[in-house]
């Protein structure tokens, strides 16, 4: 580790970040008008984009510091935080760039150098930034590491693979069998048995020694701040709900990204007690709830503002989403006395990591606990771990709970992807539903 | 060299009481299935109109998944002891829990998972584990497996691919005289044959003493399945052979190299699973693919390589565009078709695949 | 050699073209036809109307190449060759510095790249759908009322172009509908398709690579707006042929040239 870096990481992370916080606080002084639609806006907003701002920002100081490995979604991080890898998170830079409606653009880089347009548009979007540098976030670091798994998808790894390549860089890649019915003592041995076999790898890229109660503590961290992130989604069982699920899609960037450091742990206290607070006060996301809703599948990032306005505007609201759940649903599995089975467990058993039956229990479950009223199911073409099987999920859920729900096609960054008349004719025709039905 | 009817093979198969299971796409522990005397048929792309399967599957979803899906529903008299999933990308993963948890038929669904790493300690356990998983499995239906059945089948196996791989050197050395739909029509016949007819189909194929005559040009293909039969006698109408693949339902399941004769079943095929060539449906080293496709592409002296792309294919987009911009950059021709499994060429694929081959026959043969 | 002539025949989709050139390469005559519903018939009447032209008859004819979507279909042809390398000779002909060929056609666009003696290297098309090609101009300009020429002029207008974000034909033209709605200045809708045809050249050229001079063929040449915008786009100036339209015919009655010749060389058989 060079000690120029590390002073100028110092200097950036003591003097540098504080600065442009300030900075972006002196342009926000005047606020974007809300809509009437809407509740008061979260407090809470002003301290998430900071966090995540200054992620990104002393992440291009981090290089000569610690070294930095960028990390798919549902990787178990918590061993990279072992080794203080600094991290980055393609998807979320990927939802970052769609959801500034430039994912066209940076999709074109990558199908101009020959990927298909008919990949997952995340991926583009990273190859594309990886290709010409381009990044709404200033400057991201190269990676010295790439850490994925594939309980999210098989995607990643064929992507993850491709950067490995061009970078001339090692990929590590935590196998995680799809659970067809239960997990089996097989694949719990060889998930747990990988991790294990990581740690010598990892020691030697970023040059640090692996500490088991190091590396305990973080897990401690990780369980807190994902048990917190459960309780601020279960908040949104109260009538009004606190919270939109439109916010939600924001709010879990630090349980994602910045999982097992003090920072989302200490964010997640803040916006719990702001949550527990409108709660109390009887405080709703909207101004007038009348109908509350679920959404399945990723966010459509490039209309974030558009839907929440839509629903707002006709008393809707998404109390509830089983992507948002996805970060605290197997936190329950974690035990610091058992580390690598239960990472192996909670790991292995992420919602798209799973059979379609438990994702439909679980669906049901959310919806009567939370007083759901209807359901809108993003079809993503990107994403066929979550959108292969939603047809007849919606089926179900609309045959056995009797609940109005919509399909709308579309992708979660590449912007070229929707059909304004269709989307509106479907938006429109489920709100008649929704209305005229018995939950109207 | 007669190949039976793939329907009707099967047909009188079901009718004789042989227990067939409908396998999806791509590898699995067949000698296991052969040593419950369970026959694997396997579903690729089964011909036809797709109708019922738009009801549960978007439209971007690949014909594989779609075709096979419209097989299912069908509820086919031939498929009578259940279906198999084995793991090979999201769609086929997500497809196995949408039939057995949510569409439902009236048979069993297993599946069977491929582990995504390369051979070590660790992925070798699992997949002994797994193996011996799916043997409980079986057995919970069919009673106790008999050993000397196992390693039967493994053996059975064994003599199979050793032909495979005769074969497939001779094809490159031109000591083939198939052309080419004969030739995919043959290794396409395991995939419903029983493994005994199909040893027996092989051991009757003529690999000639001398070279026959060179093809006008020779061409190399990369993909899931090979090309269409259409595909293939055009082909064979212009002149060009396909004298290498790199095919998953091809070569990319036949070990790189000749293996000992089997003892230990379990040891067998964990070993051969892992001595199979690279696939992107296994996240296979890119650097590992390039090597394998170089070298056939020498074996044979291919002038050119097709990359035959079911549409939507992921695993297999993602390492298109490295492959084609390394082979181009050795000067290699490299065409892209890209297929819905309709046995129909359409008028511009046909002015591609003339034009490419226009391209071959100007080259001064290396 | 004596006096002899060869012709290319290419039936589009759209037109049908011939050209007839001598022993020594000099073009002698050039006819454009619609294709109509019969692609033998047009083949038949534009090489009539040929041969006319250049005051020769069928019979000194003597090799004919059949190229285009309907070449199957031209019965008097002596030999067939497909539209790519028709065209990678056709522009060699014209510009012999080519190395990069960009057709876009009333119905598809291709990139090819050729050697220095007009052989084909590479190439990549677009034939799945109308985006890219005339046939999207022409959607567009119905759309907007406006007859193609007046979709041709390079435009200066204020401000930023009107993006169309669609890859598809029928979901652009929902786009323009829309932004009509709202008003959106004419010139400033057909700068954002002319950009949105360039973009979509643009990637099919970036997947080959530019060597060489690169030179634009097929009817959307005409389309100077257009040219201007993928001038820019590309960093450099593009050959345009006279006739961009008859390119394709002109390489096809060179390879027959070519054919010819090289039989004579390898001597009977």
């Amino acid at each position: 580790m060079s000690i120029r870096a590390e002073i100028k990481y110092k200097i950036m992370k003591d003097y540098g970040a504080p600065a442009l916080m300030a900075l972006q606080d002196f342009k926000r002084r005047k606020p974007r008008p809300i809509p009437e639609a809407f509740g008061p806006p979260l407090d809470s907003n002003k301290r998430l984009k900071e966090i995540l701002s200054r992620h990104y920002f002393l992440s291009r100081y981090a290089r000569g510091v610690n070294k930095v490995a960028w990390v798919t979604s549902g990787a178990p991080v918590e061993l990279l935080r072992a080794f203080d890898f600094y991290t980055i998170y393609p998807e979320n830079h990927s939802a970052l760039v769609g959801a500034k409606k430039q994912g066209a653009d940076y999709c074109s880089i990558a199908e101009g150098s020959g990927f298909s347009q008919d990949l997952c548009s995340y991926a583009r979007i990273d190859l594309g930034h990886m290709l010409s540098g381009k990044t709404p976030a200033g400057k991201l670091p190269k990676p010295d590491l790439l850490f994925c798994s594939n309980n999210i998808c098989q995607t990643v790894l064929y992507w993850y693979k491709a950067i490995a390549h061009e970078l001339n860089i090692p990929l590590i890649h935590f196998d995680a069998p799809f659970v067809t019915t239960e997990q089996t003592e097989a694949d719990i041995n060889y998930m747990a048995q990988q991790l294990q076999d990581m740690i010598p790898i990892l020691e030697r890229v970023s040059g640090r020694v692996f500490y088991l109660d190091v590396f305990e503590n973080i897990l401690k961290r990780s369980m807190e701040t994902s048990r917190t992130w459960g309780a601020i989604l279960d908040a949104m069982k109260a009538q009004p709900a606190p919270m939109t699920i439109f916010d939600a899609f924001g709010h879990l960037a630090p349980i994602v990204s910045l999982r097992g450091l003090p920072v989302a742990q200490d964010y997640y206290h803040i916006l719990m007690e702001e949550v527990d607070t409108r709660v109390t006060q009887g405080i709703g996301a909207i101004s007038d709830e009348r109908y509350r809703l679920i959404w399945d599948n990723i966010a459509i990032w490039y209309k974030v503002r558009f839907l929440a306005t839509f629903f707002a505007e006709r008393k809707m609201n998404f109390v509830t989403a089983t992507y948002t759940n996805a970060w605290a649903e197997t936190t329950g599995y974690l035990n610091v006395k058992d580390p690598w089975n239960s990472m192996a467990k909670t790991y292995g058993q992420i919602i798209l990591n799973n059979n379609l039956k438990h994702r439909l229990e679980l669906m049901k479950k959310m919806i009567k606990t939370y007083s759901v009223d209807g359901m809108v199911m993003h079809s993503t073409r990107s994403c066929k771990p979550y959108s292969v099987g939603q047809f007849d999920l919606r089926k179900a859920i609309t045959t056995d709970l009797d609940l109005p729900a919509v399909i709308l096609d579309a992708d979660i960054a590449d912007e070229r992807v929707w059909s304004e008349q269709q989307i509106h004719t479907r938006l429109e025709a489920f709100c008649e539903t929704l209305e005229g039905s018995k939950h109207g | 060299m007669m190949i039976p009817n793939r329907k009707e093979y099967l047909k009188a198969l079901a009718n004789s009481g042989q227990k067939i299971m409908g396998v999806l796409p791509a590898l699995y522990p067949r000698e296991l299935l052969w040593a419950f005397d369970i026959h694997a048929a396997e579903i690729w792309d089964p011909p036809g109109e797709i109708l019922h399967a738009n009801a549960h599957l978007q439209t971007t979803i690949c014909p594989i998944v779609k075709r096979s899906l419209e097989f299912i529903l069908k509820e086919p008299d031939i498929i009578n002891a259940g279906y198999l999933f084995p793991h090979t990308c999201d769609s086929l993963q997500n497809l196995g829990t949408q039939v057995k948890d949510l569409i439902g038929v009236s048979l069993p669904v297993y599946t069977f998972y491929n582990p995504k790493g390369s051979f070590n300690n660790t992925t070798t356990r699992y997949y002994r584990d797994i193996l011996q998983n799916f043997q409980l499995s079986m057995e919970a239906v069919y009673g106790p497996l008999a050993p000397d059945k196992f390693l039967a089948a493994c053996v059975l196996s064994h003599k199979i691919d050793s032909h495979l791989m005769a074969i497939q050197q001779a094809r490159m050395t031109d000591h083939l005289s198939l052309n080419n739909a004969e030739y995919f029509k043959l290794m396409r016949a395991q995939e419903y044959l029983l493994p005994t007819d199909y040893l027996s189909l092989l051991e009757q194929v003529d690999i000639l003493d001398q070279p026959g005559e060179s093809p006008r040009a020779r061409m190399m293909v990369s993909g899931i399945l090979p090309p269409t039969p259409e595909i293939l006698e055009f082909l064979d109408e212009l002149g060009v052979s396909i004298v290498a693949d790199d095919l998953l339902a091809g070569s990319r399941r036949i070990p790189k190299f000749p293996m000992d004769a089997p003892v230990s079943p379990l040891d067998y095929l964990t070993d051969r699973f892992f001595i199979l060539p690279p696939c992107s449906t296994r996240g296979g080293d890119l650097d590992e693919r390039l090597h394998h496709l170089s070298k056939h592409m020498n074996a044979s002296q291919a002038q050119g390589i097709l990359f035959d792309i079911v549409k939507f294919c992921e695993p297999e987009l993602f390492d298109h565009r490295l492959l084609v911009k390394t082979l181009r950059g050795k000067n290699y021709p490299v065409l892209t078709l890209e297929t819905e499994l309709e046995n129909h060429i359409s008028g511009q694929d046909k002015t591609r695949i003339e034009a490419f081959t226009e391209l071959l026959f100007e080259m001064v043969s290396p | 050699m004596a006096d002899l002539y060869f012709a290319g025949v290419d039936v589009g989709s759209l037109s049908t073209d011939v050209s007839i050139i001598d022993h020594s390469g000099k073009l002698l005559s050039e006819t454009v036809i619609p294709t109509g519903v019969n692609g033998s018939e047009a083949a038949e009447v534009a090489f009539d109307s040929a041969i006319k032209l250049a005051d020769l008859s069928r019979e000194v004819i003597t090799a004919i190449t059949a190229t285009g979507y309907g070449r199957a279909s031209v019965a008097f042809a002596t030999g067939k060759t497909t539209e790519i390398s028709c065209h990678g000779v056709g522009a060699h002909q014209l510009f012999p510095k080519t190395g990069t060929v960009i057709d876009i056609g009333g119905q598809d666009s291709k990139v090819i790249q050729i050697d220095s003696h007009g052989r084909m290297l590479d190439f990549t098309m677009n034939d799945k759908c109308a985006a890219g090609t005339g046939r999207f101009l022409e959607v567009m300009a119905n759309r907007l009322e406006l007859d193609l020429d007046e979709l041709s002029s390079p435009l200066n207008i204020e401000g930023e172009s009107a993006p169309i974000s669609s890859t598809c034909t029928v979901f652009a033209e929902s786009e323009v509908i829309s932004l009509l709605a709202k008003h959106t200045p004419r010139e400033h809708i057909v700068h954002g398709l002319q950009r949105s045809i360039v973009n979509r050249i643009w990637s099919m050229v970036a997947s080959i690579g530019i060597e060489g001079e690169v030179t634009l063929t097929g009817g959307v040449a005409h389309n100077r707006g257009l040219v201007v915008l993928l001038e820019e786009k590309l960093g450099l100036t593009l050959n345009i042929p006279e006739n961009p339209q008859t390119v394709g015919a002109l390489g096809g009655a060179h390879i027959a040239r070519r054919a010819y010749q090289s039989s004579l060389e390898l001597g009977p058989n």
